[in-house]
């Protein structure tokens, strides 16, 4: 709701600009973009998302090579609070104080890529897809227009997590856990015959990225439609129908109340959830007792693809400093760096055969991220960024009929799909 | 003046039975452990230690090892006694625009008479329509025009005088009788004399039910803040507890720990006022 308003008051603003409201350079925007060549030097601002003061040290060690490297440059660094990242942007946006190099990821980088705020760096940096991967690359490519709108930065999957103590307790093998959704059903019903119905193995809600993650394409290629009405998305479908009809699922994760699958993992009332590379790293914070539990194992259909990503605003008065900057920031040495502090990944492919990745150390957080690095290779980003919350929030209330029962699930297909290309042409 | 009227007089109509007693009793107990255990979860969990689960099926209240080693640590990573001082700043500027400036506006909405006052409440009714979030992004141009983008003050001012504010002080003002003023006009008094001296007398509770909604309101505030302060300096606490939640890093006791440090403040200007809010929100009638 917040960004669908802020979203709104931006290209208002934007429209008032104009008018002679904003700033002077505001009017610019059709303007040939920024002088790309010329020497690195001056003054140039980069701005991160929460990464102090965890990572502080990191960063200025990063900026500070990179000052070095070229003299008389001078980079300042803002690093923004977690919450309320998307507002602030778009308010810098509107009011022509977006930062040089900016981390925004894809779809925060939408709206104002659609405002032309951005710069396109393919064209600056035409080798670009010789250095970087694919799927980064793609992250940042948008239907309807030319370029690519951002340097990718670090990458992260999604890994299955076990609780073994629940497994081995409720006769199951945490050796052996599910790699398809029927064996999930079939294993989910063993745990609640033996628990007696007090632990769950499933906890999770279908969304549109379950559907992704199984195969099905919710998009066709050219963006401009929704396509996830499919027979196979059906048949998923009636599968956790049957399912949720079984008890197999907590009763209120179809409702609001559902607190999510990560919180009911960590209190012990569901035995799987989904999390990044760096999940039991973070679990080991919160329930100390739980994190030496946990098994980690690979996804089990096409694994999501999340980037962070730098953008350059199109309006930057030091576009080379700017550009050499963000390349500096996600250079394969400093990604690597950076991964080596908490499990993220490169999106360079000179990091691919960098053993850190592909060696645990024993534990089973080093096992996770082991697999996440495996599972990247063929990872997608599941869900469009055009997918607003608004059209979540219909496919979930049309999902939700579906498996309570209410009505087949064809239908709910057909009414999602229907609704959010209806989303889609505003 | 009130006082005397209710001291020591044995109350007939408010006498009750025992069970009904004890149910009214069961009854507020109920509602105040709903109320009050989500900030107790928060208590405790800013006091367990590391090796405590924070997430469990039946939450645990009591820390098994207590420790105040959390609030060293949120002292330590962030710099909270400047990020108060500051929220402090934007409260105090807040807190005196509304007790001013609404009382100023709301009594010349309720007594005066000039033209336009209907077609000037109407538009202080209408801002009241507008969602925050619609207005907040040409607010902030509003404010980096005026210079103060990155400023304490830029993040006071649009608060500075709330509209509900304003209405509430009118009505407090509109119920004195109008005879009053009429006597005093009579006695010779000028607008400034009446307000001090019949006006404010007579809503100095709803004056302190303005003080701390503008203080909550302006303590609590989290978006505008972020928006219009870039340099972390600068930062109220608000925003400045939020590099507790980092993008890998969120230390729950960390946050419950910042969470009691920003809530204190509130807790004790409602302390200091409680004993006139109680009365503003009773304010009606007119003692004489």
């Amino acid at each position: 709701m917040r960004r669908y308003w802020a979203g709104l008051a931006l290209a208002a603003t934007t429209a008032v600009a104009g008018c002679g409201l904003g700033e002077a350079d505001q009017g610019s925007a059709a303007a040939p973009s920024a002088n790309l060549a010329g020497e690195v030097k001056g003054r140039v601002s980069l701005q991160t998302w929460a990464l102090k003061p965890k990572f502080t040290d990191y960063m200025q060690g990063v900026i500070s090579a990179f000052e070095k490297k070229y003299p008389g440059v001078k980079v300042e660094w803002l690093d923004q609070p977690g919450d309320g990242y998307s507002d602030k942007v778009l308010s810098q946006a509107a009011s022509g104080t977006l930062p040089d190099v900016t981390n925004l990821p894809p779809d925060f980088a939408l709206p104002l890529v659609k405002q032309g705020m951005l710069l396109d760096v393919s064209q600056a940096d035409p080798k670009l897809s010789d250095e970087y991967v694919a799927g980064g690359l793609d992250a940042y490519t948008y239907a309807g227009f030319q370029g690519v709108y951002g340097y990718p930065w670090y990458l992260n999957t999604d890994v299955n997590y076990w609780n073994s103590e629940l497994m081995t307790k409720y006769g199951l093998d945490p050796k052996k856990p599910p790699a398809t959704f029927d064996e999930l059903v079939a294993q989910a019903r063993t745990l609640k015959g033996k628990s007696g119905g007090k632990v769950y193995l499933m906890s999770r809600r279908p969304e549109l990225g379950d559907l992704a993650e199984a195969g099905i394409p919710l998009m066709s290629d050219d963006g401009a439609k929704f396509t996830f009405n499919t027979p196979e998305a059906a048949a998923l479908l009636d599968k956790y129908r049957d399912a949720f009809k079984e008890g197999l699922l907590p009763r209120d994760v179809l409702t609001d109340t559902y607190s999510g699958n990560a919180q009911l993992f960590n209190e012990g009332t569901a035995a799987w959830t989904t999390g990044g590379g760096n999940y039991i790293t973070s679990l080991a914070t919160d329930n100390p007792t739980l994190a030496p539990k946990v098994v980690p194992s690979k996804d089990m259909g096409v694994p999501p693809l999340y980037v962070q990503g730098l953008s350059v605003s199109k309006r930057t008065k030091n576009a080379p400093a700017a550009i050499a900057l963000a390349r500096w920031v996600t250079s394969a040495e400093n990604q690597a760096a950076f991964a080596h502090l908490v499990s993220i990944f490169p999106s360079t492919k000179a990091s691919a055969n960098d053993p850190y990745f592909s060696k645990s150390d024993g534990t089973n957080a080093g096992d996770a991220k082991v697999i996440a690095f495996a599972s990247l290779a063929e990872a997608k980003m599941l869900q469009p960024v055009v997918v607003t919350d608004a059209m979540s929030k219909f496919v979930r209330q049309q999902f939700a009929l579906a498996i309570s029962g209410d009505i087949s699930s064809k239908q709910a297909l057909d009414a999602a799909v229907a609704k959010c290309d209806e989303l889609l042409k505003n | 003046m009130a006082a005397h009227a209710k001291a020591g007089r044995p109350s007939g109509f408010n006498r009750i039975g025992a069970g009904e007693k004890a149910l009214r009793y069961a009854l507020l107990l109920l509602v105040l452990a709903l109320t009050v255990s989500p900030f107790l979860w928060q208590l405790s969990t800013s006091l367990k230690s590391l090796d405590e689960d924070i997430y469990s099926r039946t939450p645990s209240f009591l820390p098994e090892h207590p420790t105040l080693a959390n609030y060293a640590e949120v002292a330590r990573t962030i710099p909270v006694w400047s990020y108060a001082v500051n929220s402090l700043v934007v409260a105090v500027i807040v807190v005196a625009g509304n007790a001013v400036g609404a009382t100023v506006a709301g009594y010349a909405l309720a007594k005066l008479r000039f033209r336009g006052a209907k077609l000037l409440l109407g538009l202080f009714l209408a801002t009241l329509v507008l969602p925050g979030e619609v207005t907040i992004v040409s607010q902030y141009v509003t404010v980096r025009g005026l210079g103060l983008a990155d400023t304490l003050l830029g993040v006071a001012l649009p608060g500075a005088i709330g509209m509900l504010n304003v209405l509430l002080m009118r009505t407090a003002f509109q119920a004195i009788p109008p005879e009053m003023d009429e006597a005093a006009v009579i006695d010779g008094a000028t607008v400034w004399q009446r307000l001090l001296h019949i006006g404010l007398p007579n809503v100095r509770g709803m004056l302190s039910v303005i003080t701390i909604f503008a203080f909550i309101g302006a303590w609590d505030d989290f978006l505008w803040p972020l928006i219009v302060l870039t340099d972390p300096a600068n930062y109220t606490l608000t925003v400045g507890l939020q590099y507790l939640n980092g993008t890998f890093i969120a230390n729950p006791r960390l946050i419950a720990a910042g969470t009691m440090i920003s809530f204190v403040p509130i807790v004790i200007v409602f302390a200091a006022l409680q004993r006139f809010f109680f009365r503003g929100v009773e304010e009606g009638a007119i003692k004489g």
